[in-house]
């Protein structure tokens, strides 16, 4: 899976237009990665690619990079 | 394995009282429309019953309980158990089931105490209940579960709270009336705690380890919904299997899946995990938020109080929550014994008047 895809499956969670998320960019900045979101997250990763989340594992989230390097 | 069976034991009644206001969340909430409507969507809660600002859980389980023991014709000297799951509580001292017991005019050949859990308090309080029926000379029992979670929440000093918080909680008490026979539908239920995840729902102030808080704020409830989500959509589940494995069932068994009414994104992961369908699972978070141990009867009320068809229901139902703690039922109930709903602006001030 590319970079891009794994962007837009993000973006897709996130409810935000394509194109709108960069690796780089801090999650405290994006509005809509709230509590819910993190919620979603979980299950995301859990679907997609096997990977248990748990809360201090998203608490260290720091980027969009960081959730991008455990999407695997 | 906390496992208990029950083949004497039978559900003979549920009701469920609510305020008579309810409100929608766009009405409740000082957030924006569109935060607003995505927490909606979400969550599944469109609006609540707010408990009036002199009512209190004991009201609304003392009008639920009346109502089973009026339309059941219960004889007051033959109810010798009256258990009360609540966190809000009329009193710290003494167990609001006393003053129940008393309201209610029961006799006192009577065991009454609170239980002190959240949302596994439903499952817990049948178990607690049936195991006294078997244990003491009386043919009826009353569980009383309610909390008036929405109206603590809503308190000014309660500022540290999520705002999300404060949306998804309604008031609401219940009823639900056990009844000791030679024989009945089984019972069965499987109950689970981890003190681990004590700190994931929590008050942490204002009881006797921390008692004194600078400020009034730090008296807010706390709440990691990662953990807390992690936890609901692992080990329900699994509680959830290992009650059929026990029992030989598998999910077509069961007329409908009563979840706790956590929130709704929580238990539809539940209903996919354990391939319940979604039509098998009840709802009643849209209306009345999460009603905390009021919850399960709430969603039976809400979907069988209106139907008056005389057909046994099979209900799996699971409440998880502060703790941690988890617990399943397999159970039976006629729907002609699911009450409907019933709303009140009765309070009682029945209390102790200071005295100078």
């Amino acid at each position: 899976m590319t970079e891009r895809e794994k962007l837009a499956m993000l973006e897709e969670m996130l409810e935000l237009e394509e194109g709108a998320l960069n690796v780089d960019m801090e999650l405290d900045d994006i509005e809509e990665y709230d509590s819910m979101s993190k919620l979603s997250l979980i299950v995301l990763m859990e679907d997609e690619f096997g990977v248990k989340l748990d809360a201090n594992t998203i608490r260290g989230f720091k980027t969009v990079g960081d959730i991008l390097k455990l999407m695997v | 394995m906390a496992y208990a069976k029950y083949n004497n034991i039978s559900i003979e009644g549920i009701s469920v009282c609510v305020s008579d206001k309810w409100t929608s969340l766009y009405d409740i909430s000082e957030q924006d429309e569109k935060t607003i409507s995505k927490f909606m969507k979400r969550t599944g809660v469109t609006g609540r019953y707010d408990a009036g600002v002199r009512q209190t859980s004991a009201d609304f389980c003392y009008s639920a309980a009346k109502e089973l023991i009026e339309k059941n014709n219960i004889p007051l000297n033959k109810v010798g158990v009256l258990v009360l799951v609540t966190q809000t509580a009329d009193y710290n001292t003494p167990s609001t089931a006393c003053v129940l017991q008393m309201r209610l005019g029961l006799d006192t050949n009577c065991i009454a105490f609170d239980v002190n859990l959240g949302c596994s308090g439903y499952v817990n309080g049948i178990n607690i209940v049936s195991s006294l029926l078997n244990s003491v000379d009386a043919e009826y029992g009353l569980l009383l579960c309610g909390d008036t979670t929405a109206k603590e929440k809503s308190q000014k000093y309660r500022t540290r709270l999520t705002n999300s918080a404060s949306m998804l909680f309604g008031d609401a008490g219940s009823a639900t009336l056990l009844r000791k026979k030679t024989e009945a539908d089984n019972i069965s239920i499987l109950l689970n705690t981890d003190g681990e995840g004590f700190k994931a729902l929590i008050t942490p102030y204002g009881g006797w380890r921390n008692p004194d808080v600078d400020d009034p704020s730090e008296l807010a409830d706390y709440m990691d919904d990662i953990e807390v989500f992690n936890f609901a959509t692992t080990k329900v589940p699994e509680q959830i299997f290992n009650i059929m494995k026990i029992n030989g069932t598998t999910i077509d068994d069961y007329d409908c899946l009563a979840l706790h009414q956590a929130n709704l994104y929580i238990m539809k992961q539940i209903q996919k995990k354990t391939g319940f369908s979604s039509e098998q699972m009840l709802v009643s978070i849209d209306k009345f938020g999460n009603t905390s141990s009021a919850s399960i009867p709430t969603a039976l009320v809400a979907n069988f109080g209106d139907d008056n068809s005389d057909r046994v229901i099979r209900i799996m139902g699971s409440g998880f929550g502060v703790g941690l703690s988890w617990a399943t039922i397999d159970m039976a109930v006629n729907v002609k014994n699911v009450l409907p709903v019933i709303q009140t602006s009765e309070y009682f001030e029945d209390g102790y008047n200071k005295i100078n």
